[in-house]
């Protein structure tokens, strides 16, 4: 019968118009990924860069065998936990101020929004320039208020502090566009009928505004996890690829250094697998936990 | 026309464009391009971009554009474009990048290419101009050098500092002090990107050191390099005389502002100087007074590689640029106006370059360098120098515990690619 058919023609309309998305989609993302595959289980570096061969599991075992993986894999959490615990703190917190009636909202929300719209190469090259121990504006700002200077950019945990700072200043705008949105969605007479039932400013943020941001807010997070995990430009230009020591890299900054300047391909197409691994079932279960997809009314 | 067939036709015309799509030649005549990769600074790469206007009037049909990498991103892209089978058709830089893309087999052999009269017109003392590896040639330069040397301020300091004693005698001077009271020095003696390997090896030269041996093996874990290193910490963090925080754009803003009387940095940023007006001399970076050791910064060509992809036309066109961008009139030109060292034989002591002081000072501190080895190794090599060198600085290492870390890292680096 037609009708039960998946390829009638109304869905065969709906399959037409998907097939061009599909071959450039087969071409720049499942092509490169199915190659990316069988490197990781071959020897391509720089001696074997045209005989490669597939050599099996080695590059899986070298990965978790060494110990910069699990260094870099703790940073790389923390660094993604403390971006989106400010991310969204600092776009939730300012999008309840803006979804308010105060004077010049547009003026102030147009300022909030101009950190995502500068370029993240030019924000972060600035932001390091400030981040200078002697001339930067941040530590000449601290000396001045409070006699102290910090070494960010040549020590460890101050470098990812830097990077951290950088990034919570490109990021909160998303996060506050977003909520913004979704406060404007909730109805008033919610809050009309919380006010009546006399509930308190607080009740009515846990009881009314969090339940009905969550099906805007959950998307967004993991969309923030994701880019926050894979942030590469901000982690290798304000710590200029890595620096001091080597000790300023996220997963993906430390793979591009194995394959670009160590030349380590089939190492570094391992290392990529698992980032990817990592990433797709912390989206899976969170989703499914979440219930990020499910209506909120339902 | 029923339903089905109005899909059937929308299918049809959806599937063919797709596919069109996928084949540039059916998207009408696209310009024909010849592209040059380079890591100029700017007023370089204007010099660059006019020679390749006056070029390009031999060949209408053609576009002939310039384009700027970061050496550090210049390289990986190169790879990967060339090894997709694309890439620009000239690439300049370097000669140590020639070791990784000479044995991914990405840039072409080039002595069947050229006449070996007008290869014979490159010169070979006192340092090679064209680049070969394992036998073949894959570099033509258009300058030697590209060494290190003190580039040092004149409205501060009358004459530089020969010996490393007077150059922190010097920045213990008057005007180097703290004098508004502020915590930290108005104007340091020297700065310079300090934190980056290229820039440390000068001073092995201070102690008869070098990074690899005869057969390429790295030799970092020696007194050479752990004196070098702690001579370095000491100048930032004991003598305080030179800035704790220094890369290169620091350093070049520093010296441009005022804030650091002398610079350490090469031929590509001298130009950038003199165009400010600025009241500038080269002088050999200063010598260890106890072993009468000069600093050695290293000596490298700098100069034009072709893409294996290229053939036919596009290939005879690019030779024919090298030839042009190498030439002595073209050299003689960018030589004067930036001060460089021309790598054609007859325009080493041309009368137009000679007289210039600030060329023979290039020339006094580019025969105490040392040749950059055209080897892979040495990729490995500055990767494996970087992390423990750096390491010194936030006090996880001394200056001898750097040397046996760089030295361990470099060693495994290459055994992991040479596997």
């Amino acid at each position: 019968m037609a009708s039960g058919s998946k390829f009638n023609s109304t869905t065969r309309l709906a399959y037409l118009f998907l097939l061009p998305a599909f071959l450039v989609m087969g071409l720049v993302v499942f092509y490169p990924f199915v190659y990316n595959v069988v490197v990781s289980f071959s020897n391509m570096n720089l001696t074997h860069f045209r005989d490669w061969e597939i050599t099996g599991f080695g590059n899986y075992l070298q990965v978790f065998a060494d110990n910069s993986f699990w260094y870099f894999f703790f940073k790389t959490v923390l660094w993604t936990v403390l971006n989106l615990v400010f991310h969204v703190g600092i776009g939730v917190f300012l999008a309840l101020i803006l979804n308010k009636n105060i004077k010049g909202k547009s003026i102030y929300r147009t300022l909030l929004i101009l950190p995502w719209a500068v370029p993240q190469y030019i924000t972060a090259l600035t932001w390091r320039g400030m981040f200078n121990a002697e001339y930067g504006a941040v530590n000449l700002f601290l000396n001045d208020l409070f006699g102290i200077e910090i070494a960010w950019l040549s020590s460890e945990w101050g470098a990812f502090t830097a990077c951290l700072i950088t990034n919570i200043w490109l990021g909160f705008p998303f996060m506050m566009v977003i909520a913004l949105g979704g406060l404007q969605s909730i109805p008033d007479s919610l809050y009309e009928a919380a006010d009546i039932d006399g509930a308190s400013p607080w009740q009515k943020f846990r009881q009314i505004t969090l339940p009905m941001l969550k099906p805007v807010m959950v998307p967004a997070i993991v969309l923030g996890v994701i880019w926050t995990f894979n942030n590469f430009n901000v982690v290798w230009l304000v710590s200029n690829g890595g620096e001091p020591s080597e000790t300023t890299h996220i997963l993906v900054s430390w793979v591009y250094r194995a394959a670009f300047f160590y030349y380590r391909m089939g190492y570094a197409a391992a290392f990529s697998m698992i980032i990817f691994l990592i990433l797709f079932i912390f989206s899976w279960r969170f989703i499914l936990k979440t219930g990020a997809t499910e209506n909120v009314y339902g | 026309m029923n339903k089905n067939a109005i899909v059937n036709s929308i299918l049809r015309f959806i599937i063919l464009i797709t596919f069109l799509s996928l084949f540039p030649g059916c998207q009408g005549e696209s310009p024909k391009r010849i592209l040059v990769w380079s890591t100029l600074r700017p007023v370089e790469r204007e010099f660059l971009a006019e020679k390749l206007a006056e070029f390009g009037k031999r060949y209408p049909d053609y576009e002939f554009k310039e384009l700027y990498y970061q050496p550090e991103e210049l390289r990986p892209n190169y790879m990967i474009s060339a090894l997709a089978g694309k890439g620009p058709a000239v690439i300049h830089m370097a000669s140590d990048n020639i070791g990784p893309l000479a044995e991914l087999e990405v840039i072409m052999p080039l002595e069947d290419h050229f006449e070996p009269a007008f290869l014979d017109s490159f010169l070979t003392e006192p340092f090679s101009a064209n680049t070969r590896h394992n036998g073949h040639l894959y570099q033509l330069a258009d300058r030697i050098g590209n060494h290190l040397a003190l580039v040092y301020n004149k409205d501060y300091v009358t004459e530089a500092p020969e010996t490393i004693d007077d150059l922190i005698a010097l920045g213990n001077a008057d005007w180097a002090q703290d004098n508004d009271g502020d915590g930290k020095a108005d104007r340091y003696v020297v700065a310079w990107n300090f934190i980056e390997p290229f820039f440390v090896v000068p001073f092995l030269g201070l102690y008869d050191g070098w990074i690899m041996d005869e057969q390429n093996r790295p030799t970092l874990n020696t007194s050479a390099m752990s004196n070098a290193c702690q001579l370095i910490y000491d100048l930032a963090n004991k003598h305080r005389i030179i800035p704790r925080e220094c890369d290169y754009e620091t350093a070049n803003a520093m010296f441009l502002d005022g804030k650091s009387a002398m610079i350490i940095n090469g031929p590509w940023s001298w130009g950038t100087y003199i165009k400010r007006g600025m009241n500038i001399g080269l002088a050999r970076i200063p010598r260890n007074a106890e072993t009468g050791s000069w600093a050695s910064p290293i000596v490298s060509p700098l100069g034009y590689m072709l893409n294996v992809n290229l053939e036919g036309e596009e290939l005879a066109i690019s030779k024919e640029l090298v030839r042009f961008l190498t030439s002595p009139s073209v050299q003689l030109e960018s030589s004067k106006r930036f001060n460089l060292i021309p790598s054609r034989t007859e325009l080493f002591d041309h009368p137009d370059l000679s007289e210039d002081p600030l060329y023979q000072a290039a020339i006094d501190q580019m025969l105490v360098g040392r040749a950059m080895p055209v080897v892979t190794e040495l990729r490995w090599i500055w990767d494996a120098m970087r992390p423990a060198y750096q390491g010194i600085f936030t006090g996880t290492y001394t200056a001898e515990d750097a040397a046996a870390e760089m030295q361990k890292l470099a060693e495994k680096l290459i055994r992991e690619n040479r596997q």
